[in-house]
């Protein structure tokens, strides 16, 4: 058997490390604060002593691509790198990695832009059912970069810490091959590593947040939330971008006297409310969205980066998050220009939504934010005329059952899609759980 | 799937974790990489009150030469001492570390901790038998040594008190005219041996001085004996022929087999299996030993 390994890349992986893990006492059941860096995105999760790092990153961070079998370490499925080695998922307590770096199979390649092994994959039908796939990916992506050009005939037994039930292994021996022989240099790194919001069921999240997290009291959270946050917004694409220009035939000043009045502004922004100003330009609020029965209500912190009256500009970055999991974060720019007729104005943000939310893809999500920004603008013209709230303040729900009025259809096809059109009782009862309240 | 409640601890000082384990009255367990107690843990076989977590204790990250052996700290990881260059001066270490589990425990499991938990079918208990390499015990009373012979005293039961934490093992580095072997047959790679047997042959010139065999997966701990009189007269008889030693041995080593091998066999394999597995492998490891130990060589291939 070869013994040799690419110490280059042992280095390497060593160098990734974020850090060594604090020292804990923590009783039974008690939550042990632990930092990760799940796929290039800071995370902070406060977690029981026994849940294990599977267990993290499925119910925490939504990562359900690590899939869970026989939950002792034998099957192979919860194969993750860890510190840049492959490991089980299942035999790591999540509080023991404190300070470490995980890539699960999320973070191997994008969509549109799969890592060579999944190319190699689908290419060889090295999957059926498709459940071992994330394990096996994993273990042969560790495989290629810790034993780059390791013989052909090493493959077999190199994969035998992995088990597909399908028997697909002569498939999937051969897409390993392959795509070793087609990088004898080692394969690329992972390809989707990246800053982005990971929420899951579960509660926890990313970095960077105010409260949230399971076991945090809500005197943390307010703590948090009275000190300047700094909020991260993803580094991979949007998942939706709006770009709105409306021309209003209002003068300019008036314009952006509503503008610069950051508490009008607010009602004209529909569904949110300003709750709290944190000073230095930070403020807390929540957002309700209504669409059809789904009703999601954010509460977040929002922070003014850029006013400017000279160009007109306002830059407004904002994260919240949803009781049900649901999170989105928003970077939105709006200029303001005078123009012969009054003033145009052009609204510009990138919305990231990540939990169940996202599961409405892209188009619904697209249509939804455009009407939105549409209302918006209409708000900002009845302000910029009466200098006062608009008076069927965009806020309240009826404003958004209209967009969900022109969509119906659409919503209907993608609940049945998702499996959520006959209700959803999975879920608790609270007052802010919006299935229920939606009957 | 989902082990019981626990409180967990992760001192930085090795005297507070050690205190740690004293002061939990017997309740404690030390977790290192966790590859052979999470899944006990998970199966709610064991339910221990708390688990002292010794990733951070300073100096049990050490992996080092000590001129005549190499001593692996607890915290030392086995895919670590797999691809270390250091570990060029234990042969057999070298030999058994693919062996151990698959690349994906290996990269979280550490030597100390499978000496640990004592698995009687596990490969770094039989190669530190075969060595007889000195263990580390501490404890509040202070450090003590144990040869690994000594230190196996049956199924996963130890000479490892309620309150000792195994800090570190020794590996006597091997020396000119010494040759090792090691092979296992198991259902699947990765998974416990059937049998295994770890070899150590040494020559003065074409004599054999020393020839030591250890066998596991075969009885409740790893099973070592003295074959230096079996090996030079079926070095002998064969006169220095290489396969005609190998076809020698199966003989004498099949009368030692039904002292060693006392397992009682289960679905995978009865006792007779085990038994010949032994003679096969043991055969032809103390061969490839003796080659190598005459040649001065050895890699893994003879």
């Amino acid at each position: 058997m070869t013994t040799s390994e690419n110490t280059h890349d042992t280095a390497r992986s060593a160098d990734r490390r974020e850090g060594k893990p604090r020292p804990v006492s923590a009783g039974a059941d008690e939550p042990v604060e632990v930092r990760l860096s799940v796929n290039g995105t800071p995370a902070v999760l406060r977690l029981p002593p026994r849940h294990t790092l599977a267990d993290a990153l499925r119910d925490h961070l939504g990562l359900t691509g690590t899939h869970l079998g026989c939950e002792h370490g034998v099957c192979g499925m919860c194969t993750v790198m860890v510190d840049g080695e492959a490991a089980r998922a299942c035999l790591l307590f999540a509080c023991q990695l404190d300070g470490s770096d995980v890539v699960t199979v999320e973070g191997l390649g994008r969509p549109d832009d799969l890592h060579p092994l999944q190319e190699s994959f689908g290419h060889h039908h090295a999957l059926q059912c498709g459940f071992c796939t994330p394990g096996f990916l994993m273990s042969s992506y560790d495989l290629l970069s810790h034993k780059p050009g390791i013989a052909e005939e090493e493959i077999p037994e190199e994969l035998s810490g992995v088990i597909c039930r399908c028997t697909g292994y002569r498939n999937i021996v051969s897409a390993v091959s392959e795509t070793s022989r087609e990088h004898p240099e080692g394969v690329p790194e992972p390809g989707n590593c990246a800053h982005r919001a990971l929420v899951g069921r579960a509660g926890g999240q990313a970095a960077g947040l105010p409260g949230g997290a399971e076991g945090v009291s809500d005197t943390q959270r307010a703590d948090a939330a009275s000190q300047d946050v700094e909020i991260v917004l993803p580094d991979s694409d949007p998942t939706v971008s709006v770009e709105v220009t409306t021309d209003l035939d209002v003068p300019f000043e008036k314009v952006w006297r509503v503008l610069d009045d950051v508490h009008l502004l607010a009602t004209c922004l529909p569904g949110a409310e300003l709750t709290d100003d944190l000073g230095n330009e930070h403020y807390t609020g929540r957002a309700r969205v209504a669409v059809g029965p789904i009703k999601l209500s954010f509460t977040g912190v929002a922070h003014i980066t850029e006013h400017d009256r000279e160009s007109g500009r306002i830059r407004v970055l904002a994260q919240g998050q949803d009781t049900g999991g649901a999170q989105t974060q928003a970077d939105l720019t709006l200029v303001a220009e005078s123009t012969e007729t009054g003033t145009r104005l052009q609204a510009d943000a990138a919305v990231y939504l990540t939990g169940r939310i996202a599961q409405f893809g892209r188009a619904l999500a697209g249509d939804i934010s455009r009407r939105m920004f549409e209302q918006f603008a209409d708000s900002v013209k009845q302000a910029a005329t009466s200098g006062q709230a608009p008076t069927t303040p965009a806020g309240a729900p009826s404003a958004l059952r209209l967009v969900a009025g022109t969509l119906a259809t659409r919503i209907r096809r993608v609940l049945r899609h998702i499996g959520l059109g006959k209700g959803n009782s999975r879920r608790g009862g609270t007052p802010t759980d919006g299935f229920r309240q939606a009957g | 799937m989902k082990a019981a409640p626990f409180a967990y601890v992760r001192p930085t000082r090795l005297e507070d974790a050690v205190n740690e384990l004293a002061g939990s009255d017997g309740g404690g367990k030390v977790l290192a990489g966790g590859q052979s107690l999470v899944p006990v843990l998970a199966m709610r076989l064991a339910r221990p009150e708390k688990l002292v977590d010794i990733t951070t204790v300073e100096g049990l990250d050490q992996l080092r030469s000590t001129g005549d052996s190499l001593e692996v700290a607890a915290m030392v990881r086995q895919r670590r001492v797999e691809h270390d260059r250091a570990t060029d001066s234990v042969p057999l270490l070298r030999m058994a570390l693919p062996w151990v589990g698959h690349r994906e425990l290996r990269s979280r499991g550490t030597v100390c901790g499978s000496l640990a938990h004592a698995d009687p079918a596990a490969e770094i208990p039989a190669v530190a038998a075969c060595l007889n390499a000195r263990i580390t015990l501490t404890s509040p009373r202070g450090t003590r040594q144990v040869p690994a012979r000594e230190f196996f005293t049956g199924a996963m039961t130890t000479a490892l008190g309620s309150e000792d934490i195994l800090t570190a093992i020794r590996f006597p580095v091997a020396t000119d005219g010494e040759g090792f072997g090691f092979a296992e047959i198991a259902r699947r790679h990765g998974d416990f041996a059937l049998a295994g047997v770890a070899v150590r042959v040494a020559v003065s010139g074409e004599r054999v001085r020393e020839a030591t065999l250890t066998a596991f997966g075969v009885s409740d701990r790893p099973v070592t004996r003295d074959v230096s009189t079996e090996l030079a007269s079926a070095v002998s008889a064969s006169g220095q022929d290489g396969v005609r030693l190998a076809a020698r041995l199966p003989e004498p080593l099949a009368d030692i087999a039904q002292g060693m091998v006392d397992t009682d066999g289960d679905a995978h394999g009865s006792r007779d299996y085990r038994r010949r597995l032994f003679v096969t492998l043991s055969g032809r490891e103390l061969a490839k030993a003796h080659d190598r130990a005459l040649r001065g060589i050895n890699g893994d291939n003879p």
